[in-house]
C-alpha cells in the first residue's frame, strides 16, 4: 500500500497534511500520535470512509480514490466506534459480511481461527469485550484481504486478551499480509510493528523502525562526584549535548552514552575527584514520542480529530 | 445485485422477530387498534368493513413513523452503519434493503389484521383485493419515505419518538385516519387535506367497499409527498453516530413539506375538501356492498333488543296500530326531502320505542316496516336501509318523537346502534335473506 501527499481539512482545521508512506507485504506499520494528530482521518481516507482533499492512495495496485469499491474488496478493517446489532450472532455476522464478498462459507473456519466457536450462536450483547474484539478481527478477514487496517485493536482489553490478540496480529505478518495499525500502547507498537510512523498535528514527524528511532534519540548520564565539577568541563565531554546540575549531582544529555561515560571517568580521575554514583538512562519509544510531539501518549482516543459537523 | 443485499434483507427480518419491542409495536399494537375499532364502531355492518382503510393506514403509519426510524437510528448510533460503510456496496443499497424488509414487516402485520378481522369479527375479505394491494404498496412507499426522513433527522432513538409523534398524532386525530372525517369539524376536514393520512385511507378503503381503484389524485398525492420526504431523507442520511446536521437540513425539510401544501391546495381548489353532500349519501350504495351485509348475527325478533312482531294479517287493526300507522303517515320527519334521512327517521321511531321499552315496541317496529314497504320504491328502500345499516353514524338520529307519543329522549348512540340493527332486519326481509319463521 502506498499513500502519497494526503491532505484533508475540516473547515479551517488541517487534519492531515502531506502525509506519505508505504507499507510492504508482510510488514506491520504502526501509526502513533496524540489525540487529534490525524491518525483516524488518515485511516478513514484509506478505507474510503472519507474523501481526501488531495493526494493518492494505491492498494494492491488499485487507485483507491478512483475505484473505491474495487479497493474495498482487498481491504479488511477493524475500526473504532463500529458495532453490531444486539441480537446478531457471530456466525450470522460472519455469514452476512462474507456474503458481500461471496465467502460466507468461510464463517466456520474464521470462528475456529479466532476462537469463537463456543460462542458462534450467542447474541452479540452477551459477548465479552475480548470476544467482540476477536469477532471484529474475524470480520476484517472475511474477504481474505491483502491489506488489514486495525484501529486500536486492543483498546479496552485485559492483558491476557491483549496477548492473545498480539499473537493473532503477529500471525498476519507471517501470512504475508500488509498491516496498518494504530495504538496507544508503546509496548504494543514496539513488539508488533516493523516500523512506526509518528504523526503530530497532521504531519508525519518520524517514520522508522522502533529500535532505530530509539537509537537516534538522546540518552541521559546522571552522576554525583565527591567534589564539585566545573560545568565548562562537562561541555567538553564526547557526544554531550547539554548538561545541568540538580539533586546534588549532574545530568548530561548525550547522543552516545557509552563514549560520554568513558570521557567522564577520565575527566574525574584526571582531576583527582571521585565518582559516587552513576546511572545511564536510555530512551524508550515513549520518550522518543514525547520528544517528537511534546505530548505523552495518553488513553486510547475516539475519533476526535475527524468529523465535520 | 450483490448477494449480500439479500442476506442483509433476510437478516433484518430475522433480527426484527428477535426483538420484543418490535413484536409489541409491530404486531400487538395493530391488533389492539383492530379490536378497539371493532368496539368503537360496533354498529358497522359488516363489522369493520368500512374501517379497514383506517386500520391499515394506522399500521403502516406506525411502522413508518416509529418502526423503521427506530431501527435505523438505533443501528446508526451503535455504529452498525459505520461498519456497513466498509462493505464494497453503496450504503444506499443497504438502506433500500432495510426499507424492503420493513415493507414485508408492515405487510405481515396487515395480513394479521385482515385474518383476525375475518376470524374474530366475520369481516368480509376486500371486494377488490388487487386494488387493496396496489393501495397498500403506494401508501407504504409514501409513509416509508416519511420514515426515512424521520430517521435522518433524529439525533437518537428518543428523538425518533418525538418526531414520529409529530406526524402520527395529527394524522390520527384530525387527519381522517382514526377519527372519521365525517365526525370532524369542518376546519379539521380542511386541515386533513394537507396531510397524506386521508388520501391513504381513501386509497385503501376503495378496495374494500368502494368501486375498486381509488382516485388517481389519492395515489398521486401520496407518491408526491413520499418521494419528497424520501429524497430529503436520503440526502440527509447519516451513516456515522454522533454526526450533527447543519442548516441545510432545514432547507431539505422545508422542501419535503412543499408537496403537503401543494396537495392540500390542489384538493381544496378541486372541491375535494368539501363535505360530502349528505342527502345523496344513500344513493351511492352499490349492489355489491348491499350483498356484503350479513344477517346471521342479528338478535331474534322476540329478544329484548330490536323486537319485531310478526306481519299483520288485518292491517294492524286488531292491535290498535292502525291509528299509529295513520299518525306515522302524517309525521313530518318521515317526509324530509332526502329519502335516505326520511327512512332513517322512521327507523329511529322503532328504535326509540325499543329503547323506551314501550309495551308496543314489537308492533311499532312492524308498523314502521310495513309503512316503509308501502311508501318507497324497492330499489330506493334497499339503498336507504343499507345506508342506515352500514353507516350508523351518518345523517341525523332522532332521540324522541313527541308527535308519536315519545316525549322522553333516549341516548343518541343507542338509537344509532338499534337503527342499524333494525335496518338490517328490514333489509334482510326485503331481500328474502331472512325468512319468516
Amino acid at each position: 500500500m502506498s499513500v502519497r501527499m494526503l491532505n484533508k481539512r475540516y473547515g479551517s482545521v488541517a487534519a492531515v497534511r502531506n502525509v506519505s508512506f508505504d507499507v510492504a507485504p508482510g510488514e506491520i506499520l504502526g501509526l502513533l500520535g496524540p489525540n487529534g494528530a490525524g491518525k483516524t482521518t488518515t485511516i478513514e481516507c484509506i478505507l474510503g470512509l472519507r474523501r481526501p482533499d488531495s493526494g493518492a492512495i494505491m492498494i494492491d495496485g488499485i487507485d483507491a480514490l478512483a475505484d473505491r469499491d474495487r479497493a474495498k474488496l482487498r481491504v479488511g478493517a477493524q475500526i473504532q466506534s463500529a458495532s453490531l446489532q444486539d441480537k446478531i450472532t457471530p456466525r450470522q455476522a460472519l455469514r452476512l459480511f462474507g456474503s458481500f464478498y461471496g465467502t460466507s462459507a468461510k464463517a466456520g473456519e474464521l470462528l475456529e481461527r479466532f476462537e469463537l466457536s463456543a460462542k458462534a450462536d450467542a447474541p452479540f450483547d452477551t459477548l465479552s469485550g475480548g470476544q467482540r474484539q476477536r469477532l471484529f478481527l474475524a470480520l476484517a478477514f472475511v474477504n481474505d484481504p491483502t491489506l488489514v487496517v486495525l484501529d486500536e485493536p486492543t483498546a479496552g482489553l485485559d492483558s491476557r486478551a491483549r496477548r492473545a490478540l498480539h499473537q493473532l496480529i503477529a500471525g498476519m505478518r507471517t501470512a504475508g499480509r500488509t498491516v496498518l495499525l494504530t495504538t496507544h500502547i508503546m509496548e504494543e507498537a514496539h513488539t508488533l510493528c516493523d516500523r512506526v510512523a509518528i504523526l503530530n498535528e497532521g504531519r508525519i514527524v518520524a517514520l522508522e523502525e522502533p529500535d532505530e528511532l530509539i537509537a537516534g534519540s538522546n540518552s541521559k548520564v546522571i552522576f554525583r562526584t565527591a567534589r564539585p565539577l566545573d560545568s565548562a568541563q562537562l561541555g567538553s565531554l564526547p557526544h554531550a549535548v547539554s548538561s545541568r546540575a540538580g539533586g546534588g549531582g549532574w545530568t548530561v544529555v548525550t547522543s552516545d552514552a557509552n563514549r560520554t561515560v568513558v570521557g567522564l571517568v577520565r575527566l574525574v580521575e584526571a582531576g583527582g575527584n571521585e565518582l559516587l554514583d552513576l546511572q545511564i538512562h536510555r530512551p524508550s519509544l515513549e520518550d522518543v514520542f514525547l520528544e517528537l510531539t511534546g505530548r505523552p501518549l495518553s488513553a486510547p482516543e475516539e475519533d476526535k480529530e475527524s468529523g465535520p459537523s | 445485485m450483490n448477494p449480500g443485499l439479500l442476506q442483509h434483507f433476510l437478516l433484518t427480518l430475522r433480527l426484527n422477530f428477535r426483538s420484543r419491542q418490535s413484536i409489541v409495536y409491530g404486531y400487538l399494537v395493530p391488533v389492539f387498534f383492530l379490536i378497539a375499532f371493532a368496539s368503537v364502531f360496533r354498529t358497522d355492518s359488516p363489522l369493520l368493513l368500512p374501517r379497514m382503510g383506517q386500520i391499515l393506514t394506522i399500521s403502516i403509519l406506525g411502522g413508518a413513523c416509529f418502526g423503521l426510524p427506530t431501527a435505523l437510528v438505533a443501528e446508526r448510533e451503535r455504529g452498525v452503519w459505520r461498519r456497513y460503510r466498509l462493505l464494497p456496496v453503496p450504503t444506499g443499497s443497504l438502506v433500500v434493503s432495510t426499507l424492503a424488509a420493513r415493507l414485508v414487516i408492515v405487510a405481515s402485520a396487515a395480513a394479521l389484521q385482515l385474518a383476525l378481522a375475518r376470524i374474530a369479527f366475520h369481516t368480509p375479505f376486500p371486494a377488490h383485493p388487487l386494488h387493496v394491494l396496489l393501495g397498500f404498496i403506494v401508501v407504504c412507499l409514501s409513509f416509508l419515505g416519511l420514515g426515512l426522513l424521520v430517521a435522518a433527522l433524529a439525533e437518537d432513538v428518543p428523538a425518533v419518538q418525538a418526531l414520529g409523534q409529530c406526524l402520527f398524532l395529527p394524522m390520527i386525530m384530525i387527519g381522517g385516519v382514526a377519527v372519521p372525517l365525517s365526525v370532524l369539524p369542518s376546519w379539521a376536514q380542511i386541515v386533513s387535506g394537507f396531510m397524506p393520512g386521508r388520501y391513504a385511507v381513501a386509497a385503501l378503503q376503495s378496495g374494500f367497499d368502494g368501486s375498486g381503484a381509488g382516485h388517481a389524485f389519492d395515489y398521486l398525492a401520496l407518491l408526491l409527498i413520499g418521494a419528497a420526504a424520501g429524497a430529503a431523507g436520503i440526502r440527509l442520511f447519516r451513516w456515522e453516530p454522533g454526526r450533527r446536521l447543519g442548516r441545510r437540513a432545514l432547507i431539505w425539510v422545508g422542501a419535503s413539506l412543499l408537496p403537503w401544501i401543494a396537495v392540500g391546495l390542489a384538493a381544496g381548489t378541486t372541491g375535494r375538501l368539501n363535505p360530502p353532500p349528505a342527502p345523496a349519501a344513500y344513493q351511492a350504495i352499490g349492489d355489491r356492498l348491499i350483498a356484503s351485509i350479513t344477517y346471521d348475527d342479528l338478535p331474534g325478533d322476540n329478544e329484548l333488543a330490536t323486537p319485531l312482531a310478526p306481519p299483520f294479517t288485518d292491517g294492524g287493526r286488531s292491535s290498535g296500530m292502525d291509528v299509529f300507522a295513520g299518525k306515522l303517515k302524517d309525521w313530518a320527519p318521515g317526509h324530509v326531502d332526502d329519502a335516505g334521512q326520511a327512512v332513517r327517521n322512521l327507523i329511529c321511531v322503532a328504535s326509540i320505542a325499543d329503547l323506551a321499552e314501550d309495551p308496543r315496541e314489537g308492533v311499532i317496529a312492524r308498523t314502521v316496516f310495513t309503512y316503509l314497504e308501502a311508501s318507497y320504491r324497492e330499489e330506493d328502500l334497499r339503498k336507504a336501509l343499507a345506508w342506515v345499516a352500514l353507516y350508523p353514524n351518518e345523517g341525523t338520529a332522532l332521540t324522541m318523537a313527541p308527535d308519536l307519543g315519545f316525549v322522553r329522549p333516549v341516548g343518541e348512540d343507542f338509537v344509532r346502534e338499534r337503527s342499524a340493527l333494525y335496518a338490517r332486519k328490514f333489509l334482510g326481509r326485503l331481500l328474502g335473506r331472512i325468512k319468516a319463521p
